[in-house]
């Protein structure tokens, strides 16, 4: 395996951080070098300093994708933490079906959910397998979910709808998986109606966030610990921006946005926390 | 989703191109080298998923030694094996050297996408595995952050609130002196 120069790690490390947002300090010399080892082989660089130069030379950015397909932890599950899944059941999504709905009875209900970082789509998925659970008929709604990730890689995954034995083990019941999945080959696909609720594209995060417009539910879960400070006090300020005014946001269960963003307060209910403007 | 890439090393030209249409059509990206020595040289200038590699090949690297050379390159290079029919001894020590599996001459075109297809699934579970991993550390270095910085921010409110009560239960100020230093200690904070 190529190793990577200590003189090496800055520059590189750096690049990450420009192309993606993601920090990486020193002691992810051994996450750089198993996933950027087989970019650097495939485009016969003889060191990760040439990797790095082939990459800013290349403009049709293949190798820069590559670069953030290998680099972005996609770590997800279906209904990841339970918790925020009970509370988008229980209280965020029947509050907002309240309240959009005595606006104009004659016209469908609408819904804007947002997955900041969805990854290989678990997340964006659980929300359309739960809207399907609780409302039955979806012909009264106007539901939009919408997906982005910076990763392409993952974003074909999730456009694909297809899981493999691993990821289809957690978190969903096997009356679920049966419901809303059907086998073929050794993978899982989504069922259309399901896959039809949802879009996916690919978005990077620390972009301005034009042309989104609004949201009634954002979740932008388990990304921003892979930013700076700084970068995170921006993000969830531009999340605040294209909240709804009586919108919902959840965070990772590990994360916290004291000291990140006074625009939000925190509120629980039923065990978790979620957030609202002021 | 077939998007393996695939080596495959044979020097009958019969079986190389039927290796490279099957394998084209099922959606693998294949790419064909008529002995060991240009398999060699194409592993040394790609990376390749899998290498399908006939074991007997003439000139200086057969089977055996094109595995050998896969395996050095990457332990993550998947190497399948193709023997004759009476010599599955070959196959399994090829298989002790560190080949995934093995193929019987003639080949059996659904054997081998079936393996493929275990392949495709290890990897991506590897993939899984090694993002699991990361992410447990990033994520559990955030929740220990979390705490830490919600533990100040607790221990500094308790300290606000135990000098306020300090300044407001004060018996020696008068009463609007103490609300005008407590509203004064607020405005700074
Ligand atoms: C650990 S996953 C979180 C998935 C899901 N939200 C969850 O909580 O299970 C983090 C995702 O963030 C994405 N990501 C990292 N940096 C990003 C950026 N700058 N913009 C958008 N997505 C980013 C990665 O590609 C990865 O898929």
């Amino acid at each position: 395996m190529l190793k990577i120069l200590s003189e090496e790690i800055k520059l590189v490390t750096k690049y990450i951080y420009d192309i993606s947002g993601i920090y990486l300090d020193e002691s992810k010399k051994y996450l750089l070098e198993t996933r950027l080892n087989a970019i650097a082989d495939e485009h016969g660089c003889v060191s990760y300093q040439d990797l790095y130069k082939k990459s800013k030379a290349d403009a049709t950015k293949a190798i820069e994708r590559k670069i953030i397909d290998a680099i972005s932890t996609n770590e997800t599950l279906f209904f990841r933490d339970t918790g925020p899944f009970q509370l988008l059941q229980h209280k965020i999504f029947p509050e907002l079906i309240d309240a959009r709905a005595s606006k104009a009875s004659a016209l469908k209900t609408n819904l804007k959910v947002w997955s900041a970082a969805s990854s290989t789509g678990q997340e964006l998925y659980s929300v359309a397998i739960l809207l399907q659970e609780l409302l039955g008929d979806l012909s009264k709604y106007s539901i939009k979910l919408l997906g982005t990730d910076i990763s392409d890689a993952a974003i074909a995954q999730a456009s694909s709808g297809k899981f493999n034995k691993f990821e289809i083990e957690r978190g969903l019941s096997r009356d679920k998986l049966t419901k809303y999945f059907t086998p073929s080959g050794q993978t899982w696909k989504i069922n259309d109606l399901t896959r039809s609720m949802v879009k996916f594209q690919k978005f990077n995060l620390m972009q301005p966030f034009t042309g989104l417009g609004k949201f009634d539910v954002v979740l932008c879960r388990n990304v921003a610990i892979y930013f700076t400070l700084e970068d995170r006090k921006k993000l969830f300020n531009k999340i605040a921006d294209i909240l709804e005014p009586d919108g919902y946001l959840l965070i990772g269960s590990t994360e916290s946005l004291t000291g990140i963003c006074p625009r939000f307060i925190p509120k629980r209910h039923l065990r978790s926390i979620f957030y609202q403007l002021h | 989703m077939n998007t393996m890439t695939i080596l495959v090393a044979d020097d009958d030209p019969v079986i190389r191109n039927l290796f490279e249409r099957r394998l084209k059509n099922a959606g693998y990206e294949v790419t064909v080298a008529v002995d060991g020595t240009e398999a060699a040289r194409l592993l040394d200038a790609t990376i390749f998923d899998v290498v399908i590699t006939d074991l007997v090949m003439p000139g200086q690297i057969g089977g055996i030694e094109l595995l050998k050379i896969a395996k050095e390159k990457s332990v993550d290079i998947d190497v399948i094996v193709i023997t004759a029919h009476s010599s599955v001894d070959t196959a399994v020590d090829a298989m002790k050297k560190g080949a995934v599996d093995y193929l019987e001459k003639p080949i059996n075109f659904d054997e081998l996408f079936l393996r493929l297809d275990k392949i495709a699934e290890v990897k991506a579970m590897l993939k899984n595995a090694g993002d699991l991993r990361e992410a447990m550390n990033v994520t559990e270095l955030s929740a220990s952050q979390t705490i830490q910085d919600l533990e100040i921010v607790n221990g500094n409110q308790r300290n606000l609130l135990d000098r306020l009560d300090a300044i407001l239960s004060d018996p020696r100020a008068a009463e609007h002196k103490r609300i005008e230093q407590a509203l004064r200690l607020l405005a700074t904070r």
